[in-house]
Formats: C-alpha cells, sequence, structure tokens
C-alpha cells in the first residue's frame, strides 16, 4: 500500500502544476455551493435567532418588517411612535412583561436605544467593563459600539440632532458612559442603551432648570405672582445631567402620552400570547402586535428562494468542470501508456498498476476536499461574523 | 536452461515466426542478430513471458511458461529475468534510487526493507552512479540512463538477463561498460544472458550468435 | 445537514457551535430558597419588611442615617446594590423623587401605596423652601408620608406581604403571622390616637414641617403647617408667616420632627405655643423602632390634648 501511494505521490508531485489546477478546479466546485449553503444557512440562524428569542412585537401600525427591523436590529430611521400607556397596558394585561424600546435617536451613526433594566436580562447582556447605568443621563455601550465611538466607561457619548435645522426639537444630550457590555455578535453590540426617561430628556420632555424659586434665577423671572413663576427663555436648558443639576431634572405633562417605538412583550406562557395578540386584531386598534419570527420567516424565504437558483447554477457549473476534470485524468492515462507498458514489461501485477493510476485520482481528489473542507470551515468561523457585519450595517 | 520447441507466433495477417528449435544453455552468453524485423525482440517478449506463443513451447529450467496465465508469468518475470532495454524506459517522475528500486514497489512477491534499499545503493555506486541517487533521469546522460536500468534489471537477483538493444543508444565507451556490466554479472552469478543487438563490435564477446533470418517468414 | 462532505461539515457544525458565544446567564441575585433580597426607600418599610419576613428576608436601606429619605440624592455608585435586589418597596405618592431619576429593573418595583393611590392628599403651600441639611428642597405637589396614618401604614404592610408572597409563597403562613402581629400593634396605634384627638379634636394645632397631612386627615386634627427645621432658627420672615397664622388659628401647641433649638423653643413660649415631637420616623431612629417611635408621639399627643383648651 505505502509503494503504490509513494509511486502515486511522486508522479503527483513531479507534474505539480497539473495537479494544482485539478485540486485548484475540484476544490471549487466543492466549496462553492456548500460554503454558499454554509453561509447563508449561518446568517439565516442569526436572523431567526434573534427573531425567534423576541416573542412578541407591541408598535404603531403600519410595516411589520419595519417595526421587526427597527426593534430588533436598530435600523430604519423615524419609526412611528406609540403612547407609553400602550405599555402600561401590557403589564395590566396579566398575559405578559413589557419591555419598552426607544430607538429613534442616534449618536454618530450609532443608535441610541431607550429602554428598561430588563432589557438585558431578556437579551441575557453582560456588563464586561464599568457598570451597568444607574441614574438618568448614563449609558452603556455594546461592544462594537464602544470601539466606533472610541468610549469607555468614564467616558461621554453625545447624541446627534436630527437634523441640522432641528432649532427647537431636539438637542443634544451628553450622556456619561457608565459602562461597556460583553459582545454577543448581535446587533446589541451596536448599540447605545439608555434609561427611557433619559431617551425622553433627549425628545425634550423632560429638562433641568436652574431652580426657578432661587435668588440666582430671578434675572430670569418674568413675573411671579405668589406661587406661580413665569421665566423666560434664558432659564438655561442642560445638555448634560451630572450629580450638581440631577436634582433640578423633571419631566412635563402626562407620562401616559410619552413617546415609544416599540413593546417588547414577554407572555407567561403560550396561551397568554394568543390572548394578548387577540387584544391587537381590531381594526381600529392603533397599535398591532407582530411575530418577528413569522415576519423574518416570511423575508427570508425569499432570499433562499434566490440561493435555491445560485446553487442550482453553480452545480451545472460543477458538474461540467468535473467531466473536464475526469476527461483530464482520462488524458493523463492516455500519456502514462509508456510507463505502463515499462512496469508490465519488468513484470509489475496488474493490480500495483492500476492501484498507482487510481492513486494519483484518490490524490487529488483527497488535497480538493480537504482544501473544500478547510474553506468550508473558514466560512462557518469568518462567514457568520462577515455576515453579522454585513446584516448588521447594511 | 532455455528450450525452445516448434514455437510459433504469429502477429496479424503479415508476421511470422517459425522458431522449430532452440536452447541456451544455463550461464551461458548468447547474442541475437538479424534483419530487422526479423523477430528477435518478439523473441526475447516471449522468452520473458510478456507474450504467449501461438503454438509450441518454451520451457524454463525445465517448468513450460507458455501456457502460464498472465498473472503467473508476471510473477516469474519479475523474480526470475532482468529486462533491459534499448530506451532505458526509467519512469521520468522517480529519482534514480527510487528507479532502481521500482521492481520491488510494483510486485506483492518482492519486499521493499531497508537490504534491498543497501542492495540498490551498492549496486548503484558499483556502476558508477551512487551520487546522483536523488537526480531525476531527465538530468543523466545517456550512458547513465542506461546503467540506472541495468541496476534495476539486476536489483532483485535474476537469473536470466534479457537484453533489447542495450547499446543501442551509447557511445563506444557507454556501450562497452555497459555490456562490461552485464557479462560481470553473468559470470559472477551464473546467470544466463540473452543479448539483442546490432552492434558488431561487441558479438566477439558471446560464446554464441543466433542469426535469426532463418527463423523469420514475412 | 448536508452530506456532501461529512467529515469537514461535522466538524464545522461543532466547531460553529462551540465558538457561538455564551450569552450570559444573568446574575442571580438569591436562588428560590435563599433569603429574599429587600431593598426599601424609606425607615416605615424596613420595620414592615422585617416584621413580616422574619429570618426569609434581608431589609437592605443604605441610606445616611442624618438625611430625610424622600430628598436623597443618590450617587450613581449607590444605585447599583438596588438594581440586584430581589424586589424594591417603594412608598409612592411621590416620596422619592430619586426613583424617577434612576435606571432601576421595574419588574422589581413593589408601590406599597398603589391601593389608596386615589385618597392621596395635595400639599398647599407650593412653592416653599427651607434650607435643610441637605439644603433646598421643597414640599410641593402630592403629600407623602402615608405612613402616619396607621390604617394607611396597614394597608402598605399588607402591600408588603402580597410582594414576599409571590417570591416566597413557601413561607406564606410565616410572613401572615408577622402581619397579624403588625396590624394588631398598629390598629391598637390607631385606637389610641383616636381616643386621643377625641377629647378635643378642633383643638388648633401647628405643625412645624408639612408632613402630617395624612394624620392630620385621619383623626380630624385642626392642623396647620408651616415650614420650619428643628435645629435651625426661624429667620425674621419665618416668625411674622407664624405670627400671622396664629392669628386666624390660635394654636398652643408646636409638632415638631425632631427636637426643636432651646431659643426657638423660648421664643415659641413668648408667643404662647408650646413645642412637642411628633417624629415622622422616615429614617432609623437613634433610639428604639417604628412602633416605640410612633408610640411615644402618642404619647406627646396625649400631653398636648390632655390641657384644657381655651380658644
Amino acid at each position: 500500500m505505502t509503494d503504490v501511494l509513494y509511486l502515486a505521490w511522486r508522479y503527483v508531485l513531479f507534474h505539480r502544476y497539473k495537479t494544482s489546477i485539478l485540486v485548484l478546479s475540484i476544490t471549487l466546485i466543492a466549496y462553492l455551493p456548500i460554503g454558499l449553503e454554509v453561509l447563508v444557512s449561518q446568517s439565516a440562524e442569526e436572523l431567526t435567532a434573534r427573531a425567534a428569542s423576541t416573542p412578541l412585537l407591541i408598535g404603531a401600525r403600519g410595516s411589520a418588517l419595519e417595526l421587526v427591523l427597527n426593534s430588533l436590529y436598530f435600523e430604519s430611521a423615524s419609526p412611528t411612535p406609540m403612547r407609553y400607556e400602550q405599555v402600561e397596558r401590557v403589564a395590566e394585561s396579566g398575559q405578559a412583561s413589557p419591555i419598552p424600546l426607544h430607538a429613534r435617536f442616534r449618536a454618530r451613526g450609532v443608535p441610541i436605544v431607550g429602554t428598561t433594566l430588563d432589557y438585558f436580562d431578556f437579551r441575557r447582556l453582560r456588563v464586561d467593563s464599568g457598570r451597568q447605568m444607574a441614574v438618568l443621563g448614563e449609558c452603556v455601550l455594546g461592544a462594537r459600539a464602544a470601539d466606533e465611538l472610541g468610549a469607555g466607561p468614564g467616558g461621554s457619548v453625545v447624541s446627534s440632532p436630527e437634523n441640522v435645522f432641528d432649532l427647537a426639537g431636539v438637542y443634544p444630550l451628553k450622556m456619561r458612559v457608565a459602562g461597556v457590555l460583553a459582545p454577543t455578535g448581535g446587533p446589541d453590540d451596536g448599540a447605545v442603551f439608555v434609561d427611557l426617561k433619559t431617551a425622553w430628556v433627549i425628545e425634550g420632555l423632560g429638562h433641568g432648570h436652574q431652580n426657578l424659586a432661587s435668588p440666582a434665577a430671578s434675572a430670569a423671572v418674568l413675573e411671579r405672582d405668589g406661587n406661580r413663576i413665569v421665566a423666560n427663555a434664558s432659564v438655561v436648558e442642560y445638555t448634560e445631567i451630572d450629580a450638581s443639576n440631577l436634582e433640578s431634572f423633571h419631566f412635563h405633562g402626562d407620562r401616559a402620552g410619552y413617546p415609544v417605538t416599540a413593546v417588547i412583550a414577554v407572555p407567561h406562557d403560550d396561551k397568554a400570547a394568543v390572548i394578548l395578540q387577540g387584544r391587537y386584531q381590531s381594526n381600529d386598534e392603533p397599535c398591532q402586535s407582530v411575530r418577528p419570527r413569522r415576519v423574518m420567516d416570511d423575508l427570508l424565504s425569499t432570499i433562499f428562494r434566490v440561493r435555491g437558483y445560485v446553487v442550482a447554477a453553480v452545480v451545472l457549473v460543477g458538474l461540467s468542470t468535473l467531466a473536464t476534470a475526469a476527461l483530464v485524468f482520462l488524458l493523463s492515462l492516455r500519456l502514462r501508456q509508456r510507463e505502463i507498458r515499462t512496469i508490465v514489461k519488468i513484470g509489475g501485477s496488474r493490480r500495483r498498476v492500476a492501484a498507482v493510476l487510481a492513486s494519483e485520482v484518490v490524490i487529488v481528489l483527497l488535497f480538493s476536499l480537504a482544501l473544500a473542507g478547510g474553506l468550508t470551515l473558514l466560512t462557518g468561523w469568518l462567514g457568520s461574523a462577515a455576515m453579522r457585519a454585513f446584516i448588521v450595517s447594511s | 536452461m532455455i528450450a525452445v520447441t516448434d514455437l510459433e507466433f504469429r502477429y496479424g495477417e503479415e508476421f511470422r515466426l517459425n522458431i522449430p528449435e532452440l536452447s541456451v544453455d544455463r550461464g551461458s552468453r548468447v547474442a541475437f542478430i538479424g534483419p530487422s524485423g526479423s523477430g528477435k525482440t518478439t523473441l526475447l517478449h516471449l522468452l520473458a513471458g510478456i507474450v504467449t506463443p501461438t503454438a509450441g513451447r518454451i520451457a524454463i529450467n525445465g517448468s513450460e511458461i507458455s501456457r502460464l496465465d498472465d498473472v503467473r508469468r508476471r510473477d516469474l518475470r519479475i523474480r526470475r529475468i532482468g529486462l533491459v532495454f534499448q530506451e532505458f524506459e526509467l519512469l521520468e517522475y522517480l529519482p534514480v534510487l527510487d528507479n532502481i528500486l521500482l521492481p520491488y514497489r510494483v510486485h506483492p512477491a518482492l519486499r521493499l526493507d531497508e537490504a534491498v534499499r543497501e542492495r540498490a545503493v551498492g549496486l548503484a555506486r558499483d556502476v558508477g552512479i551512487g551520487d546522483k541517487l536523488r537526480r531525476t533521469p531527465e538530468r543523466l546522460s545517456q550512458g547513465e540512463r542506461q546503467r540506472v536500468a541495468v541496476c534495476r534489471a539486476l536489483l532483485p537477483e535474476p537469473a536470466i538477463l534479457l537484453a533489447d538493444e542495450p547499446t543501442g543508444n551509447l557511445d563506444p565507451a557507454n556501450a562497452a561498460q555497459v555490456l562490461d556490466i552485464l557479462f560481470d554479472y553473468s559470470q559472477t552469478r551464473d546467470a544466463t544472458l540473452v543479448t539483442v543487438t546490432h552492434d558488431h563490435d561487441l558479438l566477439g564477446r558471446f560464446e554464441r550468435i543466433v542469426d535469426f533470418k532463418d527463423f523469420h517468414e514475412s | 445537514m448536508r452530506s456532501h462532505l461529512p467529515g469537514a461539515l461535522l466538524i464545522v457544525g461543532a466547531i460553529m457551535t462551540a465558538c457561538s458565544p455564551e450569552p450570559a446567564t444573568p446574575k442571580a441575585s438569591g436562588e428560590d430558597d435563599g433569603k429574599l433580597s429587600v431593598y426599601v426607600v424609606n425607615y416605615p418599610l424596613l420595620y414592615f419588611a422585617e416584621r413580616i419576613g422574619g429570618d426569609a428576608v434581608g431589609v437592605e436601606f443604605p441610606l445616611p442615617a442624618d438625611i430625610d429619605p424622600a430628598f436623597w440624592e443618590p450617587s450613581p455608585e449607590s444605585i447599583v446594590p438596588f438594581q440586584q435586589a430581589d424586589v424594591i418597596l417603594l412608598n409612592g405618592a411621590g416620596y422619592a423623587r430619586w426613583v424617577e431619576k434612576v435606571s432601576l429593573p421595574e419588574t422589581k418595583l413593589v408601590d406599597t401605596s398603589k391601593s389608596f393611590a386615589t385618597r392621596f392628599l395635595q400639599v398647599e403651600d407650593a412653592v416653599k423652601h427651607s434650607h435643610g441639611p441637605q439644603g433646598e428642597h421643597s414640599h410641593a405637589g402630592t403629600a407623602f408620608t402615608t405612613w402616619l396614618d396607621p390604617t394607611l401604614a396597614l394597608e402598605q404592610a399588607g402591600a408588603v406581604r402580597t410582594a414576599l408572597v409571590n417570591l416566597r409563597p413557601q413561607h406564606e403562613a410565616a410572613f401572615a403571622k408577622g402581619f397579624t402581629a403588625l396590624e394588631r400593634d398598629l390598629l391598637d396605634l390607631d385606637k389610641r390616637l383616636q381616643a386621643t384627638v377625641a377629647r378635643d379634636p378642633k383643638k388648633p394645632l401647628v405643625g412645624s414641617h408639612p408632613v402630617y397631612q395624612y394624620l392630620a386627615r385621619r383623626y380630624g386634627l385642626n392642623l396647620r403647617s408651616v415650614h420650619w427645621e428643628p435645629d435651625s432658627a426661624p429667620d425674621e420672615k419665618m416668625w411674622k408667616e407664624l405670627q400671622k397664622l396664629l392669628e386666624s388659628h390660635p394654636a398652643k401647641w408646636m409638632l415638631w420632627e425632631g427636637p426643636p433649638l432651646g431659643e426657638t423653643i423660648d421664643k415659641l413660649e413668648r408667643l404662647g405655643v408650646r413645642s412637642t415631637v411628633f417624629a415622622p420616623c422616615g429614617n432609623v431612629p437613634e433610639k428604639g423602632d417604628f412602633l416605640s417611635v410612633l408610640r411615644n408621639n402618642a404619647r406627646n399627643l396625649e400631653a398636648v390634648f390632655a390641657e384644657e383648651g381655651s380658644y
């Protein structure tokens, strides 16, 4: 056996260019459909995993896909907001625990997600350095967001105005970074997380003043009538919340009307999920309930169909390449007739001759399959990361 | 030791070889001569068991080989018969040492071990190519190549050497050297040497000359 | 699974599974059988939780002892232990403003006064300021010293019990026992105070600080408040305010949150007003516990109502 392999190995080595070309072509046709399959399936798994782990999403009526993309991947600009009372409604239903989301603002392109601490338990996010956010005006960064923004615990992140001309509405808030989360490989890595109340401050719904009743602010007071104080616009609206002005921060108006972009509803069980969904079916219901898994499955089925065609095309090309490779082997045999005759003439056994000829094929195939296997493995590792980056960044 | 009786070999419509009787003593050195196409090479192939006769008998040491099946003939050939060809017939992708060791790789009857390897190296040295063991044939001269082929033929220590125009492609100096090696082996080991040759200068060294013009009919 | 390359792809599958980052399990703040970690925003809730929970709970109230918990301004670091609690008991009625400014796990919060939210009282005279040990603060909006009405305190204790039972149903019986004992104490206190006030229901009283709203409502006290601190001397303006008040509300007694300054007592007596302490007990008392403080309060009130009034 070793003798046969040795001779075959020597032959293959001597004709290394021919061998390399053969190995390369067979590797490619073996790897391409499989690599593609691995890549697509992996990304499908990624997308589906995120969607599958989010049982129910409540949002304003409109595109279910946009709701899912905004709430799961923090994509899609300016989603239609809902009133906060919808969050309370979910809690009061007794069917599910609500996790509100406010994903509207960005900090240099990185999405700012306002939510509650329950979100971190739900997504199993762990603080890797620093600590969890504690007071108004603090934030925690996903691992990738921290890199992109160049910020870490103790540093700061500033929210971006929605548009250049936004003079009277949303204004930049400088947020202190309390901590950075451990990487998960998902969209949470690329977000800045703040308390929902902090997001409302960015919205302009809450602010801190100099205390209007204190003597120092009297220059800003227009009139004082008993306990009523009217201030002029020169009262300083802080763009940063810290220990010195935290006390003065407060919210105006009725919280029930404050905006959220979505509510993740975590039902207590399957029956609760169905009951809860049922409540949003009526036509005059301002909100919709969505099962992210279903939405992603629809999206993916389209992708899979396209992938199917591509794979079919690659397989066809592959078959023709295999035919060519077979032809090359056969021609090679022809060229080796002389060699075969020599071995026969000196008395070589039939079996060994056949074995040597076959081993060349086997060696080439083994090399190709090993290479294809290696490439597939690489696709498994790197492809997954690449796909995630692609999905999240596109 | 080699006995041919009523041998007939037909190849297509045209070629016919007829040898009523021919015997070669063991240990003798015989030259086959004759015009081209007279069947010298064919007889060599018949003696080696590479082809079988249409009719007649070939016996080596009393055993008839003409009726053996291909497997047994190959077995016999690789163990007992050493072949040298005019075109050397080396495998161009194997280095010299591996070419010499080839018989031990292409048949299960010959086992390649350390002792064989040492003998091969020794043989190579004896014929003057001991320092070229790693080279592939393309980097050898004609003379060197034939010497590799001869080592290959001698390695299994055959009882019979069949050489088909071994010096046909060599210059006189190399031709003489190769013939020396073959003769030396034959004399030392009492091996039978049958050589097909066109080179009349070398004929003097042989004990017996068989002229094929009588055997062939066209 | 694809079957083209069995070896390589099985390896691919195995390695992919191994390499995908493991989601970290959330830090558990207690097993289902260990001590419940209970965080509270004021001392009365601590007392209730300990009386009801007993050994099954570990109650934490990590505030400095010398401040009014309602106006505590926590540093971010002091919020971290709250985030790990199994349950956080809130007073409700806008008591702890700081809760609005921090991130706490919503699912762990319990509003102990939710059941009587419709019966909250508003603070009159919204804009007051005073310089206490914590600096300026205002009592504008909803009154929050709900526990000074023993019946409301009982409702809050009930909410505490419900929260504890939800988390440790196996201790329901023990919790019930603790609650019942507490209930008895609170109701006894209530009866005592009722009897005291019944002697002279219309007796005018002044509260040194606007913290007696629920107490006043429960017993129908004829009480008006100023905004003084026990350990700082009132200024000229504040004295004038008091005098104006006394013209239409001739109180002979002022209720203080804590022992006032000697000179203030003297000055008050010159105005015909005597001082006594009715401690709201928002934070941990130097001596005794919630019940002993309230009983002491009741004793002080009995002395007030023992006097015959002439007004």
